[in-house]
């Protein structure tokens, strides 16, 4: 298996509007995949599609090589966007309950359990009911319940929303402690820095279309040439004429200039030095905020030459 | 099925570990024996209530009755001190039946009452005028009133009434059972209720129950944490789980009320009522009954978002099963009827009707109950596969709920 997750062309409407429209993805196992996309993009009807919880109009989804996530839902932990326990069970049922519902048994079952706990601090609290826990205690809790079974491939929806950074900081460790066990993640997040940080591939979807997708650094460099900056003394001003450049802004001393697509830096560096003497040269590298906000903004069509699998 | 198994496991836990079931477990039964006893105690109560003396004025036309009526009135005041009636003679010429009505008006009379020149010896009657209409006070004062006639005609033939009395005692009957030759032990009240607490107690087993599966869908829709579920199991193991959970509660209850009913009906030799054969059929109509009922509220309550759109969903079903609740009576007296046996047919309903029949009937004919049987097990499978169908499509629906039109697509669409 190369592939944890391989979707083709899958389109989801709900009456006249279409939540997910002709998205491709392929995963490859072992990687941690950030899913990134605004509010109502379709990140949350994709995964739900990925779950087999609900059905896609069109196109086909392959789940660590099964056509149907129900025949291997054993072997996915899947943490929802919208958060829910039995209030009235306590930290420790709900745990076996669920792992039971995984397919884990008998005493096996109860020392993961109580492992688990240990891990996330919340041994004290296994007799208590879940409706007595803090907001970010049964969060952590939820999280366990997903993981608990081992699965090789792990989806969460926004698993990080609405927790203080401590529990970030450890909801962090966990997935860390996933990604070194060869586990497959995809989580969905509106939060640029947390992918940044976890991730080793992401897509972007908006609007229900793919708008990029690839490894952090293939992102980047996409998006990487087109900025370069330039501090140093000659006619800046001539810059502004350089082939290849679409807009400038420039002060005594400082450029920034903006390439139109496909011009090489390198290019634009050999002419810039005919003109200037140059003390500083950078291609700037976007964070992944701006790219964000680059392709968001505007009617969320797909920039040229960003579409490609 | 282990999936199945560990959702219906928890199902029962959380249902029998709440107060609600296990005050229901103690609770019913005692609601029921209390009924029964109750009303006999609260009639006794009601006969020995402290009343203002009722004031009769009364106008004898015939000249003969009125000495009669006072004895027939003082036999009655002396059985019921506290409820005394008074009769106050009136010449026919004195007074008009306006000016007593305006004695009744101020409070001065109960009433008045004015018996017919031939009542005695003819059919003239009597014209009885009282303030209220209460049942067991009139039926109580025209027996009075026709003793007395009675009495003065028995005196004018000369004929004795104790003679009358001592011909006319009762014959003593003692019933034995048909089947066995056994003496009947209990009363004839309780025999006639005894269909109705049958039925009653397994309406209640399913209804009060699968109520409950309403309830637990709709908080597990709130709280979401019905996503959880479907990544671990399909919407069909988790109804099934969801069905069997409550079914087990229902059974479990049933159990108990039904060896509690044995038992006590052994030690107080009431043991004709509760019979083993009774107790097998309520268990045989009440399995499919359940499933039936349970089916319907699964579909329902995985359509719906709050318990107030589930009510008034439920509904409609809620008045189809009123019908045995208001035909008991009917049922059990004419458990033969062509009435009964075709609401025996009605799925929803047949177990509490054939519950009802039988109790009653005891030659119940074997076909039919092999029959309705089979109607509710056609109607269960069917039940469950449209269910099936609304509550995969249902539980992950949020927003308003959907009409019966829409519900009918699902079922067609999918």
């Amino acid at each position: 298996m190369t592939d944890a997750l391989v979707l083709e062309g899958i389109t989801k409407r709900f009456g006249n509007f279409t939540a997910v429209d002709d998205f491709s993805l392929r995963m490859p196992a072992g990687q941690v995949l950030g899913f990134l996309g605004p509010n109502g993009a379709g990140k949350t009807t994709t995964l739900r599609m990925v779950m087999s919880i609900i059905y896609p109009d069109a196109g086909r989804i392959t789940v660590l090589d099964h056509p149907n996530a129900a025949e291997v839902k054993d072997r996915i932990g899947y943490l929802p966007e919208e958060r829910g326990l039995y209030r009235k069970m306590t930290v420790q049922e709900t745990l076996r309950y669920f792992g039971r519902l995984k397919g884990l048994r008998g005493p096996g079952l109860r020392q993961r359990v109580d492992e688990y706990l240990e891990r996330i601090g919340l041994a004290d609290w296994k007799r208590k009911r879940v409706e007595t826990l803090s907001k970010g205690m049964s969060q952590k809790l939820q999280f366990i319940a997903a993981i608990l079974h081992q699965p090789e491939l792990v989806i969460l929806d926004e698993p990080f929303s609405g927790l203080d950074p401590l529990n970030v900081d450890m909801l962090e460790r966990l997935l860390g402690d996933l990604r070194r066990r060869g586990t497959t993640v995809v989580f969905s997040t509106h939060q640029m820095s947390q992918a940044e940080r976890m991730c080793d591939r992401i897509v972007l979807i908006n609007r229900g279309r793919k708008v990029i997708e690839g490894t952090l650094n293939e992102v980047r460099a996409r998006f990487a040439t087109h900025f370069v900056m330039l501090d140093g003394e000659g006619d800046l001003e001539a810059l502004r004429q350089l082939g290849g450049v679409a807009n400038a802004q420039i002060t005594s001393g400082h450029a920034r200039l903006e390439l139109a697509d496909g011009i090489d830096p390198n290019v634009v560096l050999q002419a810039a030095l005919e003109k200037m003497r140059i003390a500083r040269f950078e291609v700037q590298r976007p964070d992944l905020q701006e790219i964000f906000v680059k392709l968001v903004s505007g009617d969320g069509k797909t920039p040229h030459g960003a579409d490609q699998e | 099925m282990d999936k199945i198994l560990a959702i219906a496991r928890r199902e029962f836990l959380a249902t029998v570990r709440t107060k609600a079931f296990i005050l229901s477990v103690v609770l019913m039964p005692a609601v029921i024996v209390g009924a029964l006893l109750g009303t006999h105690w609260v009639q006794k109560l009601a006969e020995e209530e402290k009343m203002p003396v009722r004031r009769f004025a009364v106008i004898d036309r015939s000249g003969q009755v009125y000495a009669d009526l006072l004895a027939q009135l003082a036999a009655f005041n002396a059985q019921r001190p506290n409820q005394r009636f008074e009769l106050e003679p009136v010449a026919p010429d004195e007074a008009s039946e306006d000016a007593l009505r305006a004695r009744v008006n101020k409070g001065e009379l109960y009433g008045y009452l004015i018996l017919a020149a031939d009542a005695v010896a003819g059919d003239g009657g009597c014209v009885l005028a009282r303030k209220d209409k209460q049942l067991e006070v009139g039926r109580e004062l025209e027996e009075r009133i026709n003793n007395a006639v009675a009495a003065v005609r028995l005196r004018e033939s000369s004929i004795d009434p104790a003679e009358i009395a001592r011909l006319r005692r009762r014959v003593p009957i003692s019933e034995v059972e048909a089947q066995t030759g056994k003496a009947v032990t209990s009363n004839v009240m309780a025999q006639a209720m005894t269909p109705f607490a049958f039925m009653f107690l397994m309406f209640m087993g399913t209804f009060g129950i699968s109520q409950g599966l309403l309830t637990s869908l709709i908080e597990e829709k709130s709280s979401r944490v019905i996503e959880v579920l479907l990544s671990a199991v399909s919407p069909l193991q988790l109804m099934a789980g969801k069905i069997l959970g409550t079914a087990l509660v229902g059974f479990l209850l049933l159990t108990v009320w039904g060896s509690v009913g044995f038992g006590s009906a052994q030690q107080y030799r009431v043991a004709d009522l509760v019979t083993g054969y009774r107790l097998t059929i309520a268990a045989l109509y009440f399995v499919p009954g359940f499933l039936l009922l349970s089916a319907l509220l699964a579909a329902i309550g995985s359509a719906c978002n709050e318990l107030k759109d589930a009510q008034s969903m439920v509904f409609p079903l809620s008045l189809l099963t009123i019908i045995p609740m208001i035909f008991w009576f009917y049922i059990s007296q004419n458990p033969a009827s062509t009435v009964s046996i075709a609401l025996s047919y009605v799925p929803p309903i047949a177990p509490f009707i054939m519950i009802l029949r039988i109790c009653s009937d005891p030659d119940t004919p074997l076909w039919q109950i092999i029959s309705t049987l089979a109607v509710l097990w056609v109607s269960v499978v069917a039940a469950m596969w449209a269910a099936g169908k609304v509550f995969r499509i249902g539980v992950l629906m949020y927003g308003k709920p959907p009409s019966l039109r829409e519900l009918a697509r699902w079922v067609r669409y999918t």
